[in-house]
């Protein structure tokens, strides 16, 4: 989990182009969309294309995203889940 | 004084049929054209529903300039002479479908891309009906049907024409379907506006042109009796949630038509079927309407034609008070509680005497329209505007750097073109300002915030009107070559959104809250004039507006599409910026824009001389000539300015500024920053015109001369 989690870390600001935020000050359990970071619809939307390009995890339904993404643990929790599903 | 405008003549292409009657019939039989899309092969998927133009005649001009054709046909047959006078195009597509084949297919033959910028439309309608003035493109992603009718109505009301052919046209492509399915914004079922269960829209594409005059034809269709325009300065795409900007572009269009709330008889909405939009809507709506009228939006019939839209929609509009028809909300089956709205469940027949059409676009870019039955009188709301605008201040970008940095390696004789290295442009911006903008938008704001501090007036601009020739190339690229690598499979939102020609001046309306117009223009090498063109007739006469043009160099696109660019050539871009009001108190320099013309080559000239006052005035006022001669149309250019000069007798001093600030777009902007310096200043420096600095004496006036495709005049002058 926690290897995921800094992955995705990674993913994210390179995604985003969080330009001032690092993996190191990037704090997994903030809120993750609406909050400091500034993260709106439009890179829920761009997440979305990129968890299921590189995870093959679909998320279409908004209920599901606003739980998915609310943090970045969540999102990795829900990628963990899935993927861990799929192998099972 | 306010001159009544009629429509004299209007043409319609859409999924529902050609023509006014085709229209109509479909309207009253409350019947759908949305099926799956057929036009281009998908390489994964089921088609999604979508709004597709049936048996478009094939031909060898791109499907956008087919669909303007067609469209342009029918007015030309009812309505052909004289010719108008200004053809005003909304589109956001341009020869794209095309486009996307060619890079698809690796095609490096730049004769093959000739047709895929914007003006390449509006040129073409122009040329097909003999239209000798301006050709302009306006470019408000899906408001920019309306808004090119907006523009065209004031540009009528001043007296600047007689004559006008508005409207809007777009045709399918991979960008816009792909793009608003990577925004989840299509609605598999087909599209259900203001339903309970609707998901969103379905992308359409189609045309519509109005012959809009200010002598009454025959029989008109109906009368154009206002339009209002705003921007949410909100988000790049979703709609302020309460529908500010619709609501403020409802009440000036209303204000500017001289009529109260309940004297509309119908509102065609904007209705696009997605949740936020309907939702935002149906709020402006019941803060303005308290007692809303029947409504209606027709995009379950012909799905969603962008550009197209706000002009198919003014042509409806025309169609409900000529032929008593009210269109039924199609599509739409339970109403959604939500709204407080109960859209028209069947189609009505009955007098209508006054429409209010609404559109909206990304960008939060709002536009709304008034329309009247034949015999309504115009009243007269809005006082005749002067055809100046005064400069309170200016900036510039090139490869120089910013405006100070540019004139001091002007001074020096240095070439200033190329490119501002993009960690330069990243580091000069806010990093969260930019995150999710690419090249042409980042210039545009570093552009907006020199020149707002340049101004160092404290007045922040309310409206923002931006041309540019290539639009947001960078984004546009990457979305088509993300879509292609990925199988069609995971195509960029943000792309998407960036990618839009006016999300540069959105971003600038954003960061800077202005919440008047935002209008974009796309003129090819006249981007900037054009958006000069459409602040003289729509800026109202308390605001002030930020006037910019930009364009950014891109490999391997800007050397593929602009015909000015040479393969191996060395890019270069930038922009020019101006701060711009109506009020000359403390102006630093005064615009004009005395003359647009296109056409035939050797008349052109000499009713450039004539428009600026004659022979002797051009002699004695005029100090030098800052002249835009675009490699691209070199030849014709410089005949344009030799005949120029033959025909006055002299040669004026003369400042060729391409060959120093560089081979793009929209370098007459930059032209312009420099020019309202030099005014300023008070002095041309030598290096530019090969000998010494020219002093300006107070009478004396700048010209910027736009040569090519089209011949325009920007004049400069102190107040």
């Amino acid at each position: 989990m926690q290897t995921l989690i800094e992955e995705l870390k990674g993913k994210l600001i390179a995604l985003l182009n969080l330009t001032d935020v690092t993996v190191e000050n990037f704090d997994e359990n903030a809120q993750l969309v609406g909050g400091e970071l500034g993260i709106d619809s439009i890179d829920v939307l761009e997440m979305v294309v990129m968890i299921e390009k590189d995870y093959g995890v679909v998320i279409n339904s908004q209920e599901m995203g606003e739980k998915v993404f609310a943090s970045l643990t969540s999102l990795a929790r829900y990628i963990h889940e899935q993927t861990a599903g799929d192998a099972a | 004084m306010t001159e009544t405008v009629f429509i004299a003549a209007a043409g319609i292409v859409s999924p529902l049929g050609n023509g006014l009657d085709a229209t109509a019939t479909a309207l009253q039989e409350n019947r759908t054209a949305i099926a799956p899309l057929t036009l281009f092969p998908l390489l994964q998927g089921t088609p999604l529903p979508v709004g597709q133009v049936p048996d478009l005649e094939d031909g060898p001009l791109p499907r956008t300039h087919r669909l303007a054709r067609q469209a342009a046909r029918m007015v030309m047959a009812e309505a052909g002479t004289p010719p108008p006078e200004m053809v005003l195009l909304g589109s956001t597509t341009g020869g794209i479908l095309t486009t996307e084949d060619l890079l698809r297919a690796k095609s490096c033959d730049q004769a093959a891309y000739r047709h895929h910028g914007l003006a390449s439309v509006a040129d073409d309608i122009a040329d097909f009906c003999g239209c000798r003035g301006p050709a302009c493109t306006v470019s408000t992603a899906c408001s920019s049907g309306a808004v090119a009718i907006a523009l065209a109505l004031n540009l009528l009301r001043s007296g600047q024409a007689t004559r006008i052919l508005a409207g809007g046209v777009d045709a399918l492509s991979r960008l816009t379907y792909f793009g608003f399915h990577s925004l989840q914004l299509v609605d598999r079922n087909g599209c259900r506006p203001l339903d309970v269960d609707r998901q969103g829209l379905a992308v359409g594409e189609g045309a519509a042109l109005l012959l809009l005059t200010t002598t009454r034809p025959d029989n008109p269709l109906g009368v154009l009796l206002g339009a209002g325009l705003s921007c949410d300065a909100h988000h790049p795409t979703a709609p302020h949630p309460e529908g500010r900007g619709a609501h403020q572009a409802m009440q000036s269009a209303l204000r500017d038509a001289g009529l109260e709330p309940a004297a509309i008889d119908y509102i065609n909405l904007h209705g696009t079927g997605t949740r936020d939009n309907d939702l935002a809507e149906a709020r402006a709506i019941c803060k303005l309407f308290p007692n809303p009228p029947p409504l209606s939006s027709i995009k379950g019939a012909t799905g969603h034609s962008l550009a197209a839209a706000g002009a198919i929609e003014a042509v409806v509009a025309a169609l409900a008070v000529s032929r008593h028809l009210v269109p039924a909300n199609t599509g739409g089956r339970q109403p959604d509680p939500d709204l407080g709205l109960l859209p028209e469940r069947t189609p009505g027949h009955r007098p209508v005497a006054t429409v209010l059409s609404n559109s909206f676009g990304f960008g939060g870019n709002n536009g709304c329209l008034v329309v009247g039955q034949a015999d309504t009188p115009a009243v007269a709301t809005r006082k005749k505007l002067d055809d100046v605008l005064a400069i309170h201040g200016s900036a510039c970008l090139t490869g120089a750097g910013l405006q100070e940095a540019t004139l001091t390696a002007l001074q020096a004789g240095t070439v200033v073109a190329g490119m501002l290295p993009a960690r330069q442009l990243e580091e000069a911006l806010p990093a969260r300002q930019i995150r999710r903008v690419k090249r042409l938008a980042r210039l545009a704001l570093l552009l907006a915030q020199e020149a707002d501090q340049a101004t160092g007036n404290g007045v922040s601009p309310s409206a923002v009107f931006m041309g540019t020739g290539w639009g947001a190339l960078s984004e546009t690229y990457d979305f088509l070559t993300r879509l292609t690598e990925s199988n069609e499979q995971f195509p960029s939102p943000t792309d998407f959104v960036g990618s839009v020609h006016n999300s540069p001046a959105g971003q600038v309306a954003l960061h800077s809250r202005a919440t008047g117009a935002n209008v974009t223009t796309s003129g090819g090498d006249h981007s900037f004039e054009q958006a000069l063109l459409a602040a003289l007739a729509l800026l109202g006469e308390d605001e002030t507006a930020l006037l910019l043009g930009a364009d950014e160099g891109h490999a391997p696109l800007s050397c593929l599409l602009d015909p000015s660019i040479s393969d191996g050539q060395p890019l270069a871009d930038g922009g020019g910026a101006l701060q711009v009001s109506r009020n000359r108190h403390q102006a630093r320099c005064l615009v004009r824009l005395p003359f647009y013309g296109r056409g035939n080559d050797k008349d052109l000239p000499e009713r450039l001389i004539d428009a600026l006052g004659g022979v002797t005035f051009v002699t004695t006022k005029y100090a030098a000539v800052l002249a835009g001669i675009p490699a691209g149309s070199y030849q014709q250019g410089m005949a344009q300015l030799e005949n120029f000069f033959h025909r006055i007798g002299q040669r004026l001093p003369l400042w060729p500024y391409r060959a120093c600030i560089g081979e793009f777009a929209s370098a007459s902007a930059v032209a312009a920053a420099m020019a309202a310096t030099f005014v300023e200043a008070g002095t041309v420096p030598g290096a530019l015109l090969g000998g010494a600095d020219l002093h300006l004496d107070r009478e004396a006036k700048l010209l910027v001369l736009g040569t090519g495709k089209a011949l325009t005049a920007m004049e400069f002058f102190r107040p």
